[in-house]
């Protein structure tokens, strides 16, 4: 077997330098009767060929996705992805690595994980950066339990505009902990401030807005920071669409208190939803209560700059059941990733490719609605995603004319919204990787 | 070495537009200007070959399995196949978006339908979620499924069961759960201590975590026991599924009564370890806990030859993350076990224990072991008797470095008296025999070294990148971004000249 080197030979030379004569003889401890005493029923190896044939075919069972572009977003966007990021991304120092418990064999994933936190600290303007949770939706209920550390509060207040799966995972985590969640409806495809104001009391802990919000909308941060702050309430910015921080205003500028970004925007494949990667950015002042790990910059024995994991005390391996989190292995080749794709687009690259993405989703929105064919469902500020109504009856055909033409079709937001009336309305996402071409045609085959 | 900031040079690009900029389209028309950012937030200005050459300088400031022998204990640094990596970055799977109609995405669907069923054999189980994105997601979920079970029988259990071996993210999970952990000694042979459990075990307890082998590399002898203590009190059994190198094809957690499982895909399957992740932690539960798995699994229609995914219903604990599972990492996981097949699932195994054992009776005379006697697929030494020449074990870890070896796990698992100052060191199959014989040489060396010039020992490592790193420092300066850099400038103890560029 190729991944196995040792031979038989060597093998049973191993056996007798250990003193037994056969392997059976060190699995001795295994009671009998808990041994599996046939083989394991699974289909025999194939060779490499075979392999590469089996899931080639596999995969082909998909679409042809390099193709087909998706006019869905919700949580996961096609973005461009540079050839230079995926070709450094090859380099096996970065990927069969693990965890930097050895800084002075870990410099390369430490660095990078330093610069990845100022790069986000930059754009979030906020002190402390976690680099690597699994995605948003884990993350967002990691600074939910964060905020009950930091308050010892029990009541927690969340906008019903956050994506669907965080609000679900968020309230999975939080499941055994005796918390009210206090969900806010929205109100014109915003959170309603009116309902805010009337949830929020002592008890409150914190606040979760996601901006852009689930409908593409862009929330008044500001206004939501100064109601919680009158109460010393901590407030929990969300972002699915990362490539919206190029743009918009940043999160800590307006009064977040806690940031969690969902990163698969910045130079991470769709991967069928996974493994995406979110940051955490916080005050320093709550340092001690942040999950997870971070890198700081120290010095060697020589006096050479150096990074080590740091703030350690935190942690599971040392704290166990008393640790701010569990989490061990998290996302880090994905903050490799990122951080070269930030690396890559650089100040004047992201502000453009944000501004692309805004362009295009307005200037599709309006060539939409100049079909006759669909209605606004909401007026509200939106970057890259946005409601639209379909006047037709028949979602069926829409959905068909556009699978036909290799486009994935935007997302049927009703769903989610039981109680919300959003009939035949659809949730369009439009990224720089769309030339207007492409945009118009689509139009022509939805005016049909 | 430099930081991306410092080589950034203003007006250098990296990026590329294309003609078309939507010139027709003015931002003020169409964003309120409260809502957008007056100045470019400034990230860096670097030309792209000054970003290939920063990186991959990088990268070779970093060592990896494919540099050489990684023997870290408990994280199975195994070699991590080529072709898994090219199967899962092909572009249909790659580029398909999670919420494509599942008529699009058949072929994703069944690399999760078909690795479910190669991992129910594989364990004995018989459902799996691909949900959970590390092994610590998946003893969370896996908790969590405890709850909503006892909850469900109307149960109020509030404490589990944690040995003092355990990984630490097990007790972790377990509070993230709400539940009370109760810590179980091992006895004098490394594993559980029956007396002990069977006292702890009683109707206010959800049940054990255990890993098998433990982490300290020993195949628990009183596992059947342990499965009638617990389940003789209507307890769960949940098994970590760290160390499952040790038992492929030897034997099946579902055969010896856990009730959960999880698997770290990233270790036992070959999977990359990505510098911390991705990986995932997939969980299997026996039939009577598959309504409480997180929702969707994947489903399969003869109706119509379609998978589909299949809400998990009113008991499923709910969703643990965004959309379906670490997906990349699934189609790896599913290379790996068809590239191997059922005999040689059983030599990886066979082979990791061989291994383990060969370094075990080799270093045994010159690494006390904490308990002489054979192991599963990693073994634990201890540094202890180097002690008294003024060597810790952490500086017989930074001197492998030396040689060229990753450290293996040092200082865990830590209880006394017979784990402490703890080397684990988990060779895996991938490893062959010459390789672990010149880590042996090396490592009797070092212990000689110890003896003998105790200071070089007490210097090293001295061909690394960075020599020891000051951790106190680390967290007293509390520098996490470049900016907070700039900001102490002037209290730094290090100079321009000594970075190199």
């Amino acid at each position: 077997m190729r991944y196995i080197p040792s031979t038989k030979e060597q093998q049973e030379e191993m056996l007798k330098a250990i003193g037994v004569t056969s392997f059976k003889q060190l699995i001795d401890s295994i009671p009998d009767s808990v041994k599996l005493k046939r083989k394991l029923n699974i289909p025999s190896a194939l060779s490499e060929f075979e392999l590469d044939d089996k899931i080639s075919m596999i995969s082909q069972k998909n679409v042809n996705f390099q193709k087909f572009k998706p006019l869905v977003g919700a949580g996961a966007y096609r973005h461009f992805i540079p050839e230079a990021q995926k070709a450094l991304l090859q380099r096996q120092e970065f990927w069969t690595c693990y965890t930097p418990y050895q800084p002075e064999l870990s410099q390369g994933t430490l660095q990078s994980m330093f610069e990845y936190q100022s790069y986000i600290a930059r754009l979030t303007k906020m002190e402390v950066v976690v680099p690597s949770i699994f995605d948003g939706a884990s993350a967002s209920a990691e600074a939910i339990l964060m905020s009950l550390r930091l308050t010892h509060k029990n009541k927690i207040i969340v906008s019903t505009l956050i994506h669907p799966h965080y609000l679900e995972t968020i309230k999975t985590y939080l499941a055994p902990h005796n918390i009210i969640i206090e969900e806010i409806s929205s109100e014109n495809g915003l959170t309603s401030l009116e309902k805010l104001k009337q949830s929020i009391d002592n008890d409150t802990a914190c606040i979760l807005v996601q901006s852009p919000n689930f409908f593409g909308g862009i929330e008044s941060i500001k206004t939501f920071s100064e109601i919680a702050h009158q109460k010393d309430i901590l407030l929990i910015q969300v972002i699915t669409e990362s490539m919206s921080l190029g743009l918009l205003k940043s999160p800590g500028d307006m009064g977040a208190d806690i940031v969690v970004g969902n990163t698969q925007s910045f130079g991470l494949e769709l991967d069928f939803g996974g493994p995406h990667n979110a940051f955490l950015a916080t005050r320093k002042k709550y340092i001690r209560q942040i999950p997870g790990r971070i890198a700081g910059e120290t010095t060697d024995k020589n006096g050479k700059r150096c990074f080590v994991m740091t703030f350690r005390a935190r942690e599971q391996d040392i704290r166990r059941e008393k640790a701010t989190s569990n989490i061990c292995t998290n996302h880090n080749l994905n903050v490799i990733a990122s951080n070269i794709y930030l690396s890559l687009m650089g100040t004047e690259g992201l502000y453009q490719y944000s501004l692309l993405n805004a362009k295009k989703a307005h200037y599709f929105e309006k060539k939409l609605l100049e079909t006759g064919k669909f209605v606004t469902k909401y007026k509200y500020p939106y970057f890259n995603e946005f409601l639209i109504t379909y006047k037709g009856k028949d979602m069926e055909r829409l959905k068909k004319v556009l699978i036909d033409n290799g486009f994935v079709p935007p997302l049927l937001i009703q769903k989610f919204y039981s109680d919300t009336p959003l009939q035949n309305t659809l949730l369009f996402a439009i990224t720089e990787i769309f030339s207007r071409n492409e945009l118009d045609s689509i139009c022509n085959l939805l005016s049909q | 070495m430099k930081l991306i900031f410092e080589k950034s040079i203003p007006g250098r690009v990296s990026f590329s537009l294309p003609d078309d900029l939507f010139e027709d389209i003015k931002i003020e028309d169409i964003l309120p200007a409260d809502f957008i950012e007056k100045d470019k937030k400034n990230l860096s200005e670097v030309s792209e070959v000054d970003v290939v050459r920063h990186f991959t300088k990088l990268s070779k400031y970093n060592y990896g399995v494919d540099d050489g022998l990684y023997p870290l204990g408990s994280c199975t640094m195994k070699y991590n196949p080529r072709i898994n990596e090219k199967m899962a970055a092909l572009n249909n799977f790659t580029k398909a978006h999670p919420f494509a109609p599942t008529e699009l995405v058949q072929g994703s669907l069944e690399v999760m339908f078909e690795l479910n069923k190669l991992l129910c054999e594989i364990t004995g189980m018989d459902q799996f979620t691909m949900a959970p994105a590390s092994g610590a997601h998946g003893e969370l979920t896996g908790i969590l499924i405890m709850r909503k079970y006892f909850l469900d029988q109307g149960q109020n259990r509030h404490k589990i069961l944690i040995p003092d071996s355990a990984h630490g993210t097990n007790p972790a999970s377990a509070a993230m759960g709400a539940f009370d952990v109760v810590e179980i000694k091992s006895n004098e042979n490394g594993t559980v201590d029956i007396d002990a459990l069977s006292k702890a075990m009683d109707e206010q307890t959800v049940g054990l975590m255990l890993t098998n082998p433990n982490t300290v590399g020993l195949y628990d002898e009183g596992i059947e026991q342990i499965e009638k203590i617990i389940h003789g009190k209507g307890g769960l059994l949940y098994y970590d599924g760290a160390n499952l190198n040790a038992s492929l094809g030897i034997l099946r957690p579902g055969d010896t009564g856990f009730d959960i499982v999880h698997l770290n895909l990233h270790k036992t399957f070959s999977t990359p370890h990505g510098g911390g992740g991705p990986g995932s932690g997939v969980i299997g539960v026996k039939s009577n806990l598959i309504p409480y798995l997180p929702t969707p699994l994947v489903d399969f229609n003869p109706e119509n030859n379609m998978y589909i995914f299949k809400e998990a219903g009113t008991k499923s604990i709910g969703m643990i993350r965004s959309f379906w599972g670490n997906f990349s990492v699934l189609v790896k996981t599913l290379c790996w076990i068809l590239s191997l097949g059922p005999e040689h699932l059983y030599q990886a195994s066979r082979n990791s224990i061989i291994n383990a054992n060969y370094v075990l009776t080799k270093l045994k005379d010159y690494y006390k072991p904490a308990y002489d006697r054979f192991c599963g697929h990693e073994c634990t030494l201890t540094g202890r008797e180097y002690k008294k020449y003024g060597i810790k074990t952490l500086q017989i870890a930074k001197r492998l470095m030396d040689y060229g070896y990753h450290p293996p796990t040092i200082y865990f698992p830590h209880f006394e008296p017979y784990a402490d100052e703890t080397i684990m060191i988990e060779p895996p199959e991938s490893e062959g025999k010459e390789i672990l014989d010149s880590f042996i040489n090396v490592m009797i060396k070092i212990s000689q070294e110890a003896k003998e010039n105790p200071e070089i020992l007490n210097s090293a490592p001295h061909v690394t990148p960075v020599s020891q790193t000051d951790d106190v420092l680390a967290v007293k300066q509390a520098i996490l971004t470049y900016d907070d850099e700039i900001k102490n400038n002037d209290k730094l103890n290090y100079s321009d000249e000594n970075i190199n560029f």
